[in-house]
């Protein structure tokens, strides 16, 4: 059975030991956030989730507790009488042993939801082998991430959070390209395009740090003789967005790799309703010293002229600034 | 002489408040020290929309009023005096209990300056000094807090700012983050999303007929020692049972008031006491507006006018009234004050702190009791528990409507309010609507009017079958 997630911090690999196959909903061909809303300030990404979980229910889809929008969007769900749903608690702090504690704890209350679905109890061997097998993959993941054509990239991830596996991305062309970082919430397949018009306009994605890109690949598992507490705990210790308080650890993760591949603007990827991301734009503009265009995930597969015009401007903006 | 039955209730405005002051004066009408004419919080605070709306005529409402004005005064004073200051976010009602129990500290919820664009009218520009930190008219006018703390001229700098994450608005969250960056250290505490217990789990009951896993109540209860140290090494004094036992006792005393207070205002055959009194009231359980003591008189007061009205049949709204539930608190005051205006009156509400009106479990040890507390915020569970408690309270009142008001870019509102209607039709077969109300509703009056009107004219319709 598939397991659709809506978080990258949702531990495929357990999903993975219980036999049953977990896929990230973002890479799904039929997940369009493209639909109208229910309700005004209703997160697209959020809804779209409701509604493929409605619309596939001889699957699973996990919610995650992360932002109010998808805390909701499972009350919705549950409303209209979705069984294969679970909601996910990610705690937001993560300096404390109660936060890690809380973090195993619904780890192992999704193993047995997953076994009320089909899932087998998995045994510790089987658990081990999924975490070297997508420890090894992110890793290669990760070292390509740098020298990649930034749409490859994108498929590359979208197809390791889709079935695991690893497929090389091709490297980037030589350019001369303005290079931007793409931060941000998830970056969906009919979104890609986006990553074609910021060459076009004399721009290049040297770091996608979407939920859906790079900053995706943290976890990294070093303890194999106790797979489940290395789960937990590579799983909590390096989470990496922007819900969790304080968000420091974004921007700690940000930091280098900003100054690494000479990043000269930012472009803040976000959803419509998604305060948790637009309340950044501020603080990146001063922590980092860069400018930040908002640009949002339009309804539409693709985007609007308007926002495609932004994003130009953006581009010229920073070409003309040398 | 009883002042409050020397003239008999009806609602005021400002001028007319003028002229009931000088008369109640003259008759000798004695007041705590934060007393005084409405008028000067015009005068002084430039609070200008309160010349738009309509009081209650009774000392008791005045008192409240005056209370609720003078809560900024009171806090600058309490500094001046060296008391510590702990501004606590998010979690409505726990945090303060907690606080209030140790000796010299105060607490109180910078989030209540989301008021003040609506007290002022905007005059204050609070919001567009928002804007210019970064967070725009799409965020909930909480965030008239962020500029708030850096002009200091509302509330006192807190010596401690806590604040409860996880499980809470996005908006809130997302502007508390901003005033980290912004230099305001905050000393955040996970509140997880809670859930229903899973079949044969260990759970716990809470107040308002929840229940929780007990993996969750011990979770919160662990974090809130943390808060109880941080608050004890601010006071100079350990947070120990005895205490927090004592502080517990104290804020069901408020509770019960309220409790009460709601009893007598809700059941009655009218209103004996206006909706945007019984607002402002409720309000203060949730940290005693900064004077857990005089929260207790001023509650005392309303209550013994309340019941003294209902005894003598002296009401402020009329019976042929239809009987509305409000969701949600609104940005705006003089909402409440058009509810009434166009025959509606409130007979239920629940303005996001449901948890602060229950009674704090006494036989349980106190930081059990006040994570178990924590976990019945309606804000923090399934949007459906929040509804079922609604539908409980509309069917022990008689309600024959039901009014959401959204907040104005409240990430909570996008969806609760589908739920909560969809649960209300569903198991009351009883009209509701979702309407936003703005800071200062002036320009959308006529609109809001119609809907409201046309909800009450739909209940009377359904009532005359």
């Amino acid at each position: 059975m598939n397991v659709f997630f809506t978080s990258p911090w949702i531990p495929v690999e357990w999903i993975r030991a219980h036999g049953l196959m977990p896929r990230g909903i973002w890479a799904a061909e039929n997940f369009q956030p493209g639909a109208s809303p229910s309700s005004a300030g209703v997160c697209t990404f959020a809804e779209a989730a409701v509604r493929f979980a409605e619309a596939n229910a001889d699957s699973a889809v996990i919610f995650s507790t992360a932002c109010d929008q998808m805390r909701r969007g499972f009350d919705t769900a549950m409303l209209h009488g979705q069984q294969r749903v679970f909601l996910f608690n990610l705690p937001a702090t993560w300096q404390t042993a109660t936060a890690k504690a809380m973090f195993r704890a619904e780890l192992e209350r999704l193993g047995q939801f997953l076994l009320t679905i089909g899932g087998r109890a998995p045994s510790l061997e089987k658990l081990r082998q999924e975490m070297r097998q997508s420890s090894a993959t992110r890793k290669r993941l990760f070292e390509s991430a740098a020298t990649s054509s930034p749409r490859g990239f994108a498929e590359a991830v979208a197809r390791f959070h889709w079935d695991g596996t690893f497929s090389s991305p091709p490297p980037a062309a030589p350019a001369n390209q303005i290079p931007l970082a793409l931060v941000g919430g998830p970056l969906l397949a009919s979104h890609w395009k986006l990553l074609d018009e910021i060459e076009a306009a004399g721009g290049r994605v040297a770091l996608n740090a979407t939920k859906t890109g790079e900053r995706s690949l943290c976890p990294a598992f070093q303890n194999h003789s106790a797979p489940f507490d290395d789960l937990v705990t590579s799983y909590f210790e390096n989470i990496v967005d922007v819900f969790q308080r304080p968000n420091t650890r974004l921007y700690s993760w940000l930091k280098p790799r900003l100054a690494s591949r000479q990043v000269r603007g930012i472009v803040l990827w976000h959803f419509t309703g998604c305060d948790l991301w637009r309340a950044e734009a501020q603080t990146l503009r001063e922590t980092f010293g860069l400018p930040v265009l908002l640009l949002e995930a339009g309804g539409e597969p693709g985007n609007a002229p308007r926002e495609l015009t932004r994003l130009q401007a953006f581009i010229e903006m920073l070409k003309a600034e040398g | 002489m009883n002042f409050s039955l020397a003239s008999a209730p009806r609602k005021l405005n400002l001028s007319a408040w003028d002229e009931r002051y000088e008369q109640l004066c003259h008759s000798g009408l004695r007041e705590s020290g934060y007393g005084g004419p409405l008028r000067r919080h015009v005068e002084r605070e430039k609070n200008f929309r309160l010349e738009h709306l309509q009081f209650d005529n009774s000392p008791a409402a005045l008192r409240l009023w005056n209370f609720l004005l003078t809560e900024n005064e009171r806090l600058h004073q309490a500094r001046a005096c060296g008391e510590k200051i702990v501004g606590t976010m998010k979690d409505l009602g726990t945090v303060p209990v907690m606080a209030y129990a140790l000796p010299g500290v105060r607490a109180f919820y910078p989030d209540g300056a989301w008021w003040t664009p609506c007290l002022m009218e905007c005059s204050d520009k609070l919001l567009q000094q928002a804007e210019a930190m970064g967070i725009d008219a799409s965020f909930c006018p909480v965030r008239a807090m962020l500029p708030a703390f850096e002009n200091g001229e509302h509330f006192p700098k807190p010596d401690l700012l806590v604040c409860s994450t996880g499980a809470v608005c996005d908006d809130f969250s997302a502007i508390a983050q901003r005033l980290e960056h912004s230099g305001h250290p905050i000393f955040w505490w996970e509140m997880p999303r809670r859930r229903a217990p899973a079949a044969g789990e260990t759970f716990c009951a809470l107040p308002g007929n929840l229940f929780a896993p007990k993996i969750q109540v011990d979770g919160v209860r662990t974090e809130l020692q943390r808060v109880g140290e941080a608050l004890g090494e601010l006071a100079g004094k350990k947070l120990d049972d005895a205490l927090l036992t004592d502080g517990i006792r104290i804020a069901n005393e408020v509770r019960r008031l309220l409790a009460d207070l709601r009893q007598a205002v809700y059941s009655a055959p009218a209103a004996p006491l206006p909706a945007l009194e019984m607002l402002v009231a409720e309000m203060l359980a949730i940290h005693f507006c900064s004077d857990r003591e005089e929260t207790i008189a001023v509650l005392d007061d309303l209550l013994t006018e309340a019941q003294a009205r209902v005894r003598q049949s002296q009401f402020v709204i009329g019976p042929d009234t239809v009987r509305i539930f409000w969701v949600n608190p609104v940005a705006d005051l003089r909402a409440m004050n058009l509810l009434e205006e166009l025959g509606g009156r409130i007979c239920g509400s629940d303005y996001m702190f449901t948890h602060a009106l229950d009674l704090i479990p006494e036989n349980l040890p106190p930081l059990e009791a006040l994570a178990c507390t924590a976990l019945a915020d309606p804000m923090v569970g399934p949007t459906a528990d929040r509804a079922a408690r609604i539908v409980r309270e509309c069917q022990t009142h008689r309600v024959e409507a039901v009014v959401i008001s959204r907040i104005p870019g409240a990430s909570h509102c996008a969806r609760e309010g589908e739920i909560i209607r969809e649960v209300v039709r569903q198991q009351l077969d009883i009209p509701a609507i979702e309407l936003e109300i703005p800071p200062v509703c002036d320009a959308l009056l006529p609109a809001l009017g119609s809907r409201l009107q046309a909800l009450i004219e739909t209940a009377r319709n359904k009532a005359k079958g």
